[in-house]
């Protein structure tokens, strides 16, 4: 309320010009800006007859011998979703001549097994509506199967076979590395691909998270089935494993279910851990020459882990930064008042090596430089000035009244179930989180904000132009 | 066995062979013409609403292409009753997705939010369906943000100008073939009157639909969207009759653009709007996922495993537009000379009208047994059952037909399969062949003498 009173106060002269060129238009609709009849969202719902409730979001931890899940019932359709990661067995675990690997082995655990050739494999899968996925990130090489119930003996089947005993087809193998070559070729087509690796580079420069996003031509077109088992049999392995499963199913066919798909598995994994990564910012900034419509930008500065103390504050206080979306102070000052960008958003990028404060956004390349000042004075402001208790009260709002949201579809609830174990969030995290959100104070929110906005991030760009 | 046995047998045969309904659904239609759709999913306390008007850019006039996207954008910026600014603080303290999308036929505008909020979400979209007032400083600033948007979202795509080249050469004259969000100079003129006015003729309840999809019933949700909607008045809506593209051609485009690494291939056949299409849209559901839906389909095999012309290939068949309906082919061959682009093409076709020629009820049982296995996760997210059925109905489809879905798929035939195929070979068609800037050089052709000579000299 106090917000829009201010602007309207400043903006009087404007108002008086623009009732008359609404005049000039004939137009009818009412101008004067008294809201006599505004609509009063907290009134509606003090009134409503839809009450709040809360998902019912028992987590269970189900142990099976050396195996171990998160797991949350949900009865209402009858579907499963398990989501599972390998931890230290992503991009940034591959051989150094092997960039590219996990991508190529993500394909190819799809490509057939001992008992089912690919084709049939694949039908099978179809039929039976059965998803399976696998992806690699830096960290981990992660998969998901979603399944209808009824059909719970064949989804084993086809994900316990991809795991343990792959065909790897040569001429799969062939054709799988010729589309990831192709995938190579069409991600250096996008301004966007291109900035994204140039960031990591410059960001993490010699560390293995400075590597492109899909591989090396020349690494992927050198890879065997040979190399792909042996990646398997290091980092495919229990000790390594998280779990989340989440649907139709009861904790006894989910201890059942884990034997069936992991458990034969090897016991160890040869992954190690990555040494942390300092990131260091200081306001820098670097630009690939190439013609495009939009220059799109890339900042980043250092952020904090999830396990830091410092991680709920810092969470709201990006959030009231750049996260919020078309309220954030970001969109609000360089998107809704300046038309600069569509949109321009900032996240914490929180890997296992590195903790990032980084952003995004297009911009016309004669407008960049005016861009990258409006973002720095409020990137300043942040930690001078730090958020309002209005500002504050805002985002606690949004963040709990959005708490349900997270479980809108099934196996978007067995990847959070996956999360909460990475982070060591705990089995009651769900129970807990809203007090988390609730007791953050005004004073730890700009304490957050003025540690981490001090320093400028760094940037990178591509297709900006120096004004003349 | 006793009658009683007999008349329960005959039950059961009959209520396992019935199809079951698609969504828990219930429609019902307001005194002002709002037809309002509820979708029960009682997974999570949350609630999908979206509403869709039947308006769109081809609703827009010459003057104001883009127009239609523009006042989008400003239905987030203030009416009588919400300053500027609030919409989206009200939506952000009450935990909402909120956002909006706009096509050549429609405008839906979305949220995704706990169900105790639902009624601030229903107060607010009705707010401004009659409401709207935004001022001359916000259509300034929303017309350099959405000429920014489509800066990013399409002209930075290098494809872009190829894309929108080859939808002008399919589409001719007609609306449908310009670009949703205008040119950029085009957006650059659209006036404050003319978006204004757009507004004032095609937003009211009889122009839209209304879908709740989440924790919510009808008995609930229907008072509810009375007390907000009912006041509402209906308003007269002329849509602009849009011309059925009866123009018969062939024509292939090849662009070469800077930035581009590796050619793609698109092959586009113009249907009749699926009011009028000979047989129904399952027909041709049916025959995209036979020929190209994905690595099991009969153009994956054969192009990218078998012969390795390409390294990925997929069909497709759009319907829901006002407009004539579109089956499309797309392809990345793996090599790209002029000749193995030619074969390329020819390999497409021949290999297309050899397996619909090899089509039978079995391979048919199999795709639709596919097809079929999905629908179980319709039900899944709730904002998936409310895209479904606003995108069909909005285009024209009852609450019936899309409940009926998996009868329908089970009711098409190999004959009727077959004839789908006929009409994508008779219809027009456009295709379009991106390159990079640089193409490989065909080898010389050489004669059979010429081949001699090199192998004796091996």
């Amino acid at each position: 309320m106090s917000r829009y009173s201010k602007n309207k106060s400043g903006i009087f002269g404007k108002l008086l010009v623009t009732a008359l060129i609404l005049a000039v238009c004939g137009y009818a609709g009412s101008v004067v800006r008294t809201y006599l009849n505004r609509i009063d969202s907290d009134e509606i719902l003090r009134q409503s007859v839809l009450k709040d409730k809360k998902f019912a979001s028992v987590v269970q931890e189900i142990q099976s011998d050396k195996l171990s899940a998160y797991l949350l019932e949900e009865h209402s359709n009858p579907i499963v979703s398990v989501s599972f990661e390998f931890k230290n067995a992503g991009r940034a675990h591959e051989a150094d001549n092997q960039q590219g690997l996990t991508n190529v082995l993500s394909d190819m655990l799809l490509n057939g097994t001992k008992s089912y050739a690919p084709q049939k494999f694949k039908d099978l899968s179809e039929e039976y509506g059965i998803r399976i996925g696998f992806s690699a990130t830096k960290d981990s090489f992660a998969g998901e199967i979603v399944f209808p119930k009824q059909n719970t003996e064949m989804a084993v089947k086809l994900l316990r076979e991809a795991l343990l005993m792959p065909l790897f087809d040569e001429d799969y193998l062939e054709l799988t590395k010729q589309q990831l070559v192709v995938a190579l070729q069409l991600a250096q087509e996008r301004p966007e691909y291109i900035v994204n690796d140039k960031l990591a580079e410059f960001i993490y420069g010699g560390h293995p998270y400075s590597r492109a996003g899909i591989g090396k031509q020349e690494n992927i077109t050198a890879l065997t089935a040979d190399d792909l088992r042996l990646f398997m049999t290091n980092h495919l392995a229990q000790d390594n494993l998280l779990i989340g499963v989440a649907g139709d199913v009861t904790a006894a066919e989910t201890a059942d279910l884990l034997q069936k798909l992991f458990g034969s598995l090897p016991e160890k994994s040869t992954g190690k851990e990555l040494l942390p990564l300092e990131v260091i910012s200081s306001g820098e900034s670097i630009n690939i020459e190439r013609e495009t419509p939009q220059a799109v930008v890339r900042f980043a500065a250092k952020g904090t882990y999830r396990n830091s103390l410092d991680f709920y504050p810092l969470y709201i206080a990006n959030y009231i930064f750049g996260e919020s979306g078309l309220s954030s102070r970001l969109n609000k000052n360089i998107r809704e008042k300046e038309g600069l960008t569509y949109g321009i958003y900032t996240g914490l990028n929180i890997s296992d090596a590195s903790a990032l404060l980084s952003g995004s956004y297009s911009v016309t390349p004669e407008n960049f430089a005016q861009s990258k000042q409006l973002l720095l004075d409020e990137w300043q402001k942040m930690a001078s000035q730090g958020v309002t208790q209005e500002e504050l009260q805002l985002a606690k709002d949004a963040l709990l009244a959005s708490f349900n949201l997270r479980f809108a579809s099934i196996d978007g609830i067995s990847d959070m179930l996956l999360s909460m174990q990475k982070y060591r969030l705990g089995a009651d995290f769900l129970e807990k989180r809203n007090d988390y959100i609730q007791s953050v104070t005004l004073k730890e929110v700009n304490a957050a904000a003025k540690k981490y906005f001090s320093t400028q991030p760094d940037f990178v760009t591509i297709g900006v132009k120096e004004e003349k | 066995m006793n009658r009683f046995l007999k008349i329960l047998t005959a039950l059961l045969c009959l209520s396992a062979s019935a199809e079951a309904a698609l969504f828990k659904a219930e429609t019902f239609t307001l005194p002002n013409g709002l037809q309002c759709v509820v979708v029960e999913n009682h997974k999570s306390p949350i609630v999908k609403q979206m509403l869709w008007y039947k308006v769109g850019a081809t609703d827009e006039t010459f003057a104001n292409k883009g127009g239609a996207h523009l006042l989008e954008h400003l239905m987030f910026r203030g009416t009588s009753r919400v300053p500027d600014g609030e919409f989206n603080r009200i939506m952000e303290k009450n935990g909402a997705d909120s956002n909006a999308f706009t096509g050549h036929d429609m405008t839906a505008y979305h949220q995704m939010a706990d169900v105790s909020r639902l009624e601030v979400l229903l107060a607010l979209e009705a707010d401004r369906m009659h409401n709207l007032s935004f001022d001359e400083e916000a259509f300034k600033a929303e017309q350099k943000i959405v000429l920014q948007e489509r800066k990013q979202v399409i002209e930075n795509k290098p494809s872009a100008a190829f894309t929108e080249k080859l939808n002008k050469m399919l589409w001719g004259n007609s609306p449908y073939g310009h670009p949703v969000t205008g040119l950029s100079e085009e957006i650059e003129s659209l006036t404050f009157k003319d978006t204004r006015d757009f507004y004032q003729r095609y937003y009211a309840p009889n122009n839209a639909i209304l879908i709740l999809s989440g924790d919510i019933d009808v008995k609930t949700a229907k008072p509810l969207v009375e007390k907000y909607f009912a006041e509402i008045e209906a308003k007269d809506i002329q849509r602009r009759p849009i011309a059925e593209n009866t123009v018969t051609f062939t024509e292939t485009l090849e662009m070469s653009l800077p930035d581009i690494q590796t050619a793609k291939m698109v092959h586009q056949s113009l249907l009749p709007p699926y009011k009028k299409l000979s047989g129904n849209i399952y027909d041709y559901l049916v025959l995209a996922e036979y020929l190209g839906g994905g690595e099991t389909s009969a153009l994956y095999k054969e192009l990218v495993i078998k012969q390795k012309t390409a390294v990925s290939v997929s069909a497709g068949y759009r319907f829901t537009t006002g407009g004539n309906s579109v089956f499309s082919f797309s392809m990345i061959p793996a090599k790209y000379s002029r000749k193995q682009i030619s074969a390329a093409w020819q390999q497409l076709d021949e290999v297309g009208q050899s397996a619909v020629s090899q089509l039978n009820d079995e391979k048919l049982a199999q795709i639709k047994r596919k097809i079929l296995a999905g629908l179980v996760y319709v039900n899944d997210n709730p904002a998936d059952a409310a895209y479904w059925i606003g995108n069909m109905m909005v285009s024209g489809f009852t609450l019936d037909d899309i409940q009926n879905y998996e009868s329908h798929i089970n009711e098409v035939t190999v004959d009727s399969v077959k004839n789908a195929f006929l009409a994508v070979q008779k219809a027009p068609v456009v295709r379009g062949v991106l390159l990079p800037e640089i193409v490989p050089e065909d080898e010389p052709e050489i004669t059979a003498e010429e081949a001699d000579e090199q192998i004796l000299k091996k």
